[in-house]
């Protein structure tokens, strides 16, 4: 069973996504800052990442930054989640080398779709 | 006030002098006469002639000297005011003819004066018709920079403002930085503009910038003009409205557009949730959970919303279309348009600042006022503002009953074509969120309109516009000496001076009498500006006595209100600015206008034209400000001597009657005239002592 590592402050949506992924055949791990994040993967690395931009502490982006820097980590799916919604941000997202980059609110059907394919790519 | 120390002239020391030497002569002889006829004994013709030689060589002196100081003295000393008047003011018409033993002089003398006078007014002449084209295109400039309503400044290379328009004047009311001459860095950020200045393309391509001014954000938009020395136009708009509205919205709205994705994501997802767990275990904890979150998401989706509409009708009441506008205003020009179709409007009650966008509420009022007026069978309407909570009411008055909200529906849906895309009266009320209805007044009688729209946070009525062409720029400044140089070497003639002037309770300023008033002038390249002054009343903060009263007539009265001394000061140093000053008799006035505990230090070089006339014309009497006036022929309005701006206006003109006498004698420097006015003050203490 695949692993999905979901990093957001916001406990209402990671008891959403949390039960969502459940449903769609995935184990699911949560962290609600990036400090977290980063020690859940240095523990055991996720088969996928989704991240929101906007932490308290480390931004998404210092996290994703730090994993791609990382050679264990270059190749880990990661999809950025963000509440802005800026061009330039998802821009940035996909420099730093995100996988995709999802605008909240999103279609969580979509949202699993694209998990489902990014991991089978992986694979 | 009427102020000086005194000493003798030298003419009066000469005619002592000469008295002196005659008066001894003739005593000697008298003693010499007694003595020798007690020892000769002589009688009849021969003792006469004893006594006429004894008393000859007294009355020689005597009779010589008062034959020269009527034969030669005298008329050297007219040949002398002579001279300086004709360098000094040459069209003065008041001439001494040489007299005495100069007579002779008189022919050459008026063929020379003559001749100067003809070859001037033929310099005149011919200037006068070279010029006149250019004074032409000069007055249509003039004209079209101020009426445009676009902020301009022009400054030379030294950051130095050579032209300032009527607009400009209006955006920077009462800036004491806004003057001809004056560095751009006393009116803006010198700071900011810094960087633009120094990288504009010669060709005039614009360089925009945005600076801070006290309060206000401006958007000054800098061209190199071509062809020029260097000079800078600035124009300027005040976008500190336009700013704070749409930026300040913008913020705002960008700010809460993560929360609401936030939100709406949290509530999506709970929601999609919520239908799987009700599908696996209709009544469990993780649903009820759900249940919960979807309702606190859903209730903060609710609030941002809410938020989002304050901020929207916020935008919508600060567009930047919206200006404040004069209630008065308004009326006067409705009155303008209709009051040749035979539609009297008549304002009353207090008028009031509102905010609005002038000529769509104008076009809106086109059209209501003539089916008003249609309505109520009345060609006589009476426009009041009154003043609301936030807002001010535009309410049109006739005698009748209001109307009724069906007929205003209409109104609302009729087109306005004179505004650009023909939008509909309630167009027009929604871009002002506002609306229109009508209510009868308490008397019964009467109904009115009314129309509500956003009060504008300005108080009082606007200022009157100031007199047309007053002066607003100097492109002579661009000739001057950079700042930076040594002002000691500047030359007389291009230096900015202000002259003033002081009036007091009394001449002891030592002993507790103080300013009444200060008035001043100033004078750029050898101009006197007629509109840049400054008049301030003083409140003494003692009584002013009568006798003081007499000469300048102000009265406790006319003080009473006034700023004090301490208040009055930093205006006038602000004034003044990087000026030398200048007074007749310097020494009272800056006593003055530095009494102990004054706090203001005015350090700058000062010039006195009482101690420069002095120097220029030892040997004549009257230096006082009224012989001076006289001598130099120069003409004030009646009622304006000693008053501080009348005598600091005279000793201006005074001035600039010294500058070519100052100049023939190769005073050309301000260091050459204070070196020049220290003399006459050094001779003055050595009489003094």
């Amino acid at each position: 069973m695949a692993k999905v590592l979901v990093v957001d402050d916001e406990p209402n949506i990671v008891l959403s996504l949390e039960f969502l992924m459940q449903q769609a055949g995935f184990e699911v791990d949560t962290a609600g800052d990036g400090e977290s994040a980063l020690a859940r993967i240095a523990e055991g690395a996720p088969d996928l990442l989704l991240l929101d931009i906007s932490l308290p502490g480390i931004s998404g982006f210092d996290v994703l930054e730090r994993l791609r820097a990382d050679p264990a980590h270059a190749r880990l799916p990661i999809i950025m989640l963000t509440a802005h919604g800026r061009e330039v941000e998802r821009e940035k997202g996909i420099a730093l080398g995100a996988d995709d980059y999802i605008t909240k609110p999103f279609s969580t059907q979509a949202l699993v779709e694209k998990v489902k394919t990014l991991l089978a790519e992986v694979s | 006030m009427v102020k000086r120390g005194s000493r003798l002239p030298r003419r009066q020391r000469l005619i002592g002098l000469w008295l002196l030497l005659s008066g001894i002569s003739i005593f000697g002889g008298a003693v010499f006469g007694l003595w020798l006829d007690s020892i000769a004994g002589l009688e009849g013709m021969a003792r006469l002639w004893l006594w006429l030689g004894c008393f000859s060589g007294g009355g020689t002196i005597f009779l010589v000297g008062l034959i020269l100081e009527r034969q030669l003295f005298t008329p050297l000393r007219h040949l002398q005011v002579q001279l300086a008047r004709l360098v000094a003011n040459p069209d003065a018409r008041q001439d001494y003819p040489p007299e005495g033993w100069l007579r002779g002089l008189g022919p050459d003398l008026m063929r020379v004066r003559e001749a100067w006078r003809e070859d001037r007014d033929r310099l005149a002449t011919a200037h006068a018709e070279g010029a006149r084209s250019a004074a032409r295109i000069r007055q249509e400039l003039e004209t079209l920079l101020q009426v445009l309503d676009t902020p301009l400044l022009l400054c030379d290379h030294h950051r130095r403002l050579l032209l300032f328009n009527q607009a400009a004047e209006t955006l920077f009311e009462g800036h004491a930085g806004l003057g001809l001459g004056k560095r751009l860095g006393a009116l803006l950020p010198i700071a900011s503009l810094e960087d633009a200045l120094g990288q504009l393309p010669e060709d005039g391509t614009p360089r925009e910038i945005l600076v801070p001014c006290d309060e206000r954000w401006l958007h000054v938009v800098l061209r190199r003009v071509p062809h020029s020395h260097n000079e800078t136009l600035l124009t300027l708009t005040d976008t500190t409205a336009a700013w704070s509205s749409e930026m300040g919205a913008r913020a705002e709205l960008a700010e809460m557009l993560p929360s609401l994705r936030r939100h709406s994501a949290s509530l999506t997802s709970a929601a999609d949730a919520l239908v799987g767990v009700r599908a696996e275990t209709p009544d469990s904890a993780l649903g009820r959970r759900l249940e919960a979150v979807i309702d606190e998401e859903g209730q903060a989706l609710g609030r941002q919303l809410e938020h989002m509409g304050r901020v929207m009708e916020d935008m919508h009441r600060q567009g930047e279309r919206l200006v404040p506008l004069w209630s008065n205003d308004l009326w006067s020009s409705l009155g303008e348009r209709h009051g040749k179709n035979g539609l009297h409007i008549t304002p009353i009650g207090m008028p009031a600042w509102l905010q609005g966008d002038a000529s769509a509420l104008l076009a809106l009022l086109d059209s209501l006022l003539p089916r008003l007026a249609t309505h109520s069978g009345h060609s006589e309407l009476e426009a009041e503002a009154c003043l609301g909570n936030r807002r001010v009411y535009l309410d049109l008055i006739w005698r009748g009953h209001p109307l009724g909200e069906q007929l205003l529906d209409e109104w609302r849906g009729e087109r306005l074509d004179a505004l650009p895309f023909s939008p509909r009266v309630g167009d027009v009320l929604r871009q002002h969120t506002s609306d229109t209805w009508s209510l009868a007044d308490d008397d019964g009688e009467h109904a009115r309109l009314r129309l509500p729209l956003p009060a504008a946070d300005r108080v009082g009525a606007p200022r009157p516009r100031t007199p047309p062409r007053p002066e607003f720029h100097d492109f002579g400044i661009a000739e001057m000496p950079a700042p930076d140089t040594e002002l000691a070497a500047r030359p007389l003639r291009t230096l900015e001076v202000v002259a003033f002037d002081t009036e007091t309770t009394g001449l002891e300023l030592r002993r507790g009498d103080t300013v009444v008033s200060i008035g001043a002038c100033r004078i750029v390249n050898r101009r006197l500006l007629a509109s840049d002054t400054f008049d301030l009343r003083v409140d003494p903060g003692r009584p002013i006595p009568p006798a003081s009263t007499a000469i300048h007539g102000i009265t406790d009265d006319d003080v009473a209100g006034a700023p004090p001394l301490g208040v009055a000061l930093p205006r006038f140093r602000d004034y003044i600015g990087e000026a030398v000053i200048l007074a007749h008799n310097a020494a009272f006035d800056l006593l003055a206008i530095q009494p102990p505990g004054g706090g203001i230090d005015f350090n700058m070089p000062v010039l006195d034209t009482l101690l420069l006339s002095r120097a220029l014309d030892e040997s004549l009497d009257g230096h006082d400000l009224d012989s001076l006036a006289d001598r130099y022929d120069l003409s004030f309005p009646p009622g304006t001597r000693h008053t501080a701006l009348g005598d600091a206006r005279v000793t201006a003109e005074l001035w600039l009657s010294l500058l070519p006498r100052l100049e023939a004698r190769g005073v050309e420097t301000l260091e050459q005239a204070l070196a020049l006015q220290a003399s006459a003050l050094d001779k003055e203490d050595a009489y003094a002592s």
